[in-house]
């Protein structure tokens, strides 16, 4: 079980405040939904969350135990794991990306990436060069490589988008086991109704701050969520 | 001209001081020019802009003019001079470096930045340390990386300034490709000259086609 709470987030880009007292908790098996508008911010706050972005200023807390950025970065790299909107795979095969976080006996490895190989239904890919794969099969190589560094905290930038019906419900699938292995999941998406149903924290980001909309999600006002409370005030 | 390289184990003797001080002036320029590229293409600090101008210019320095700095700090009157160094191999490495460094920075710098930032992320986040994640990035830019090294070997193995200046062109020590062409034409002897041309031609042919199957092999896996 892991809960990391992150007070007071900020975060300024050329003088230009991009987050602006944020406040977000992570915790096992819960599941945040992120939305906002194109350059909100939200890639910047999990990149922050992930320990890849330095904020301005920003208190961590984990354990009871609060922690300077230094230290938080080092916690934060080991435990959470952050993927692009658009995957990078490194130059190579497929079982080369699974390999890459992996380290010990060449034995171990092998059947830890069989093993995610199967649960992405990669099976048959396994030997492909990475240049060859369609959106939704690099995704699910990108998920099977996140997954082999058994991180607590995924931070997922908008795993769906462009997806087609198909894939889209693949990945879904996968997250929701993901989410019942007891990962923290942080999710950016545009299309907060996929996702409905199994008692996610809905979150918006706008101006710089954190809200909760409020409305019920209905298919029709998604592009409409009004900010009512801020979270953690 | 098959005849002329069997007859003359001098020819051998000085292709073989080329290939020894351009090697290791290459192995030696490596780590610093990879080094300065990495620092250029990911650092982030005042003057970095000023300094990737600054090694695009050096790019195409005249090598007399890296011959005469050296040739100034190490002469016996210069802040060098205690090294003893002049007239040396190791003169000829250090001037070789200096011409070898501004091409590994430069193309280095732009083959790095050509790689997308989201490797260097991905790198970290699947928990890769600093120098792995270093190694993962060298990786993805093998081919512009190798083109750069390819180029460097270029320039230096065929320059004259600085191995005549630094080196003195003294027989079975310092005396290389270049600078032997360079006096061998001096004195008319032009049998030699174009021999040992023939070497850097056919050098400037092979270094050019593997710069051509690198970089197709680059543009291919991108
Ligand atoms: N490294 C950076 N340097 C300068 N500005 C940046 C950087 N990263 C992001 N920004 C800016 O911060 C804002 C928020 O970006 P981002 O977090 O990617 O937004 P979102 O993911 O919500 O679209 C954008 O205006 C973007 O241009
Ligand atoms: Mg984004």
């Amino acid at each position: 079980m892991i809960s990391i709470k992150f007070r007071g987030i900020e975060k300024s880009f050329a003088r230009r405040k991009i987050l602006d007292c944020v406040d977000i908790e992570l915790a096992s098996g819960a599941c945040l939904l992120l939305c906002g508008k194109n350059g909100s911010g939200k890639s910047t706050l999990l990149k922050i969350l992930a320990g890849m972005e330095r904020p301005d200023h920003a208190e961590i807390e984990l354990g009871g135990k609060t922690y300077s950025w230094r230290e938080a970065k080092k916690i934060l790299l080991h435990k959470s794991i952050y993927l692009h909107q658009s995957p990078y795979l490194f130059e190579g095969s497929v079982w080369r990306n699974l390999d890459y976080p992996l380290s010990g006996a060449r034995a171990a490895r092998r059947s830890e990436i069989e093993y995610a190989l199967e649960w992405a239904d990669l099976a048959e890919l396994a030997d492909e060069n990475v240049a060859h794969l369609s959106g939704g099969e690099r995704q699910r190589v990108a998920l099977a490589r996140a997954l082999l560094r058994k991180p607590q905290v995924m931070l997922l930038d908008e795993p769906t988008a462009n997806m087609d019906t198909d894939s889209r419900q693949r990945t879904l699938s996968l997250l929701e086991q993901l989410k019942q292995e007891g990962i923290a999941l942080v999710v950016v998406t545009h299309d907060p109704v996929h996702f409905i149903g199994k008692g996610e924290q809905r979150l918006m980001l706008q101006s710089g701050k954190l809200t909760t909309p409020e409305e019920p999600l209905v298919a029709g006002n998604i592009s409409e969520l009004k900010p009512v409370s801020k979270v953690g005030s | 001209m098959q005849l002329l390289f069997a007859a003359d184990p001098e020819l051998w003797g000085i292709i073989g001081i080329s290939f020894k001080v351009s090697m290791s002036a290459l192995l030696l320029a490596l780590p610093i020019g990879l080094l300065i590229a990495f620092g250029l293409a990911y650092g982030n600090f005042i003057g970095r802009r000023f300094l990737i101008t600054s090694f695009n210019t050096l790019l195409s320095f005249p090598a007399v003019v890296v011959g005469l700095t050296f040739y100034i700090l190490l002469s016996r009157q210069g802040p060098l001079g205690e090294w003893r160094l002049l007239f040396t191999q190791p003169a000829m490495i250090i001037g070789q470096m200096a011409l070898a460094i501004p091409i590994l920075v430069a193309m280095g710098h732009s083959a790095l930045q050509a790689i997308d930032r989201r490797a260097w992320e991905t790198a970290r986040t699947l928990g890769a340390s600093l120098p792995r994640a270093t190694m993962t990035i060298m990786r993805e830019a093998r081919f512009g990386l190798l083109a750069a090294l390819l180029a460097a070997f270029g320039r230096i193995i065929s320059e004259v300034g600085a191995s005549m200046m630094l080196g003195g062109n003294i027989l079975h020590y310092t005396r290389n490709i270049p600078t032997a062409i360079a006096l061998e034409t001096s004195k008319g002897e032009f049998a030699q000259g174009v021999a040992l041309g023939l070497v850097l031609l056919l050098m400037a042919f092979t270094l050019n086609g593997m710069l051509q199957l690198v970089q197709g092999k680059g543009r291919l896996a991108a």
